[in-house]
């Protein structure tokens, strides 16, 4: 079978709790994902999506499993791009790891096939959302307020 | 291209120049680096080792230099890792690029041996070392659990 696969491990000084809500909570997540927020209920089979800022659909799925503060994963299919919702389903699990006052935060985005422009964006977009996250997290305020800056 | 690749890019709230020491300067490192440091002048050519209070963990050269913005390393592990060290050198590529009020940092470490374990230690170690130096330049406290060096493997 191809497959593409972005993967990122990321290390946040938090409780699991705590980054179950970063993660879920749409208010939150509008601090660190440059203005856009997911919309679900979290619950097994509920739908997913991504919106934009100016409230343009960007992402859209459901939740495939969901066993807070532990597991989420997500089947997540692109809407805003013709090319990359030409690639179908991609699937996004998330999984949190206690790891003394911190947690291993990983991040796997897989689609089934090789190449993937898909992969390609969501491999440039989750180094800077994470980033924000854990900065965010850990000192309260982000780390980059756009997602595509100039120098 | 290398047949093993490990790619990280992070953000951190820095600046190229204070990036580029914390990268380099033998006591910073300590802090964030599970307590390893590198013996390096740092100009091209030079010979690079990578100590930790056990011994040496690491050998190369430097590649190519251009403060603050790229560092090009060969790298070998050493004996303590045995697998790794008969893979021979790989290539480490730290990138430091200035976007606003952060430093997106590119670090690719890669060698053309496919399933290299040099490359396999290297996804599990440097996601939660670059983790500890974010969280040290932005804090000023690493993770907890960069602070002790405890054995290999």
């Amino acid at each position: 079978m191809p497959e593409s696969r972005f993967v990122y491990v990321t290390y946040i000084r938090t409780t699991p709790e705590n980054l179950w809500k970063a993660l879920t909570d749409p208010e939150f997540m509008k601090q660190y994902w440059f203005g856009c927020h997911c919309e679900s209920e979290w619950t097994p089979g509920s739908p997913w999506k991504l919106v934009s800022p100016d409230n343009k659909l960007f992402d859209a799925g459901e939740i495939i499993e969901s066993n807070p503060p532990k597991r989420l994963v997500i089947r997540w299919t692109n809407q805003f791009k013709p090319e990359l919702k030409a690639e179908g389903e991609s699937r996004c699990t998330m999984e949190l790891e206690p790891i003394g006052p911190a947690v291993k935060l990983s991040i796997s985005h897989t689609i089934g096939r090789e190449p993937s422009k898909f992969i390609d964006a969501v491999s440039g977009g989750w180094p800077k959302i994470l980033s924000n996250l854990k900065s965010l997290l850990e000192t309260g305020s982000i780390a980059l307020l756009e997602a595509y800056p100039r120098s | 291209m290398a047949e093993s690749r490990f790619v990280y890019v992070t953000f951190i709230r820095t600046t190229p120049e204070k990036l580029w020491w914390a990268l380099t300067d033998p006591e910073f490192t300590r802090k964030y680096w599970v307590e390893s440091w590198q013996e390096c002048e740092w100009k091209l050519g030079a010979s690079w080792k990578l100590r930790v209070p056990i011994g040496d963990v690491a050998e190369g050269k430097v590649l190519e230099i251009d403060p603050p913005r790229r560092l090009v390393l060969s790298c070998r592990a050493s004996e303590v890792f045995p697998e790794a060290h008969l893979e021979g050198y790989t290539r480490i590529t730290y990138e430091l690029e200035q976007q606003k009020e952060s430093v997106k940092l590119t670090f690719i470490q890669e060698i053309d041996t496919p399933d290299s374990k040099a490359i396999g230690m290297a996804s599990q170690g440097w996601p939660l070392v670059l983790s500890s130096l974010k969280s040290l330049l932005e804090t000023g406290e690493p993770l907890a659990e960069t602070r002790r060096f405890e054995g290999h493997g």
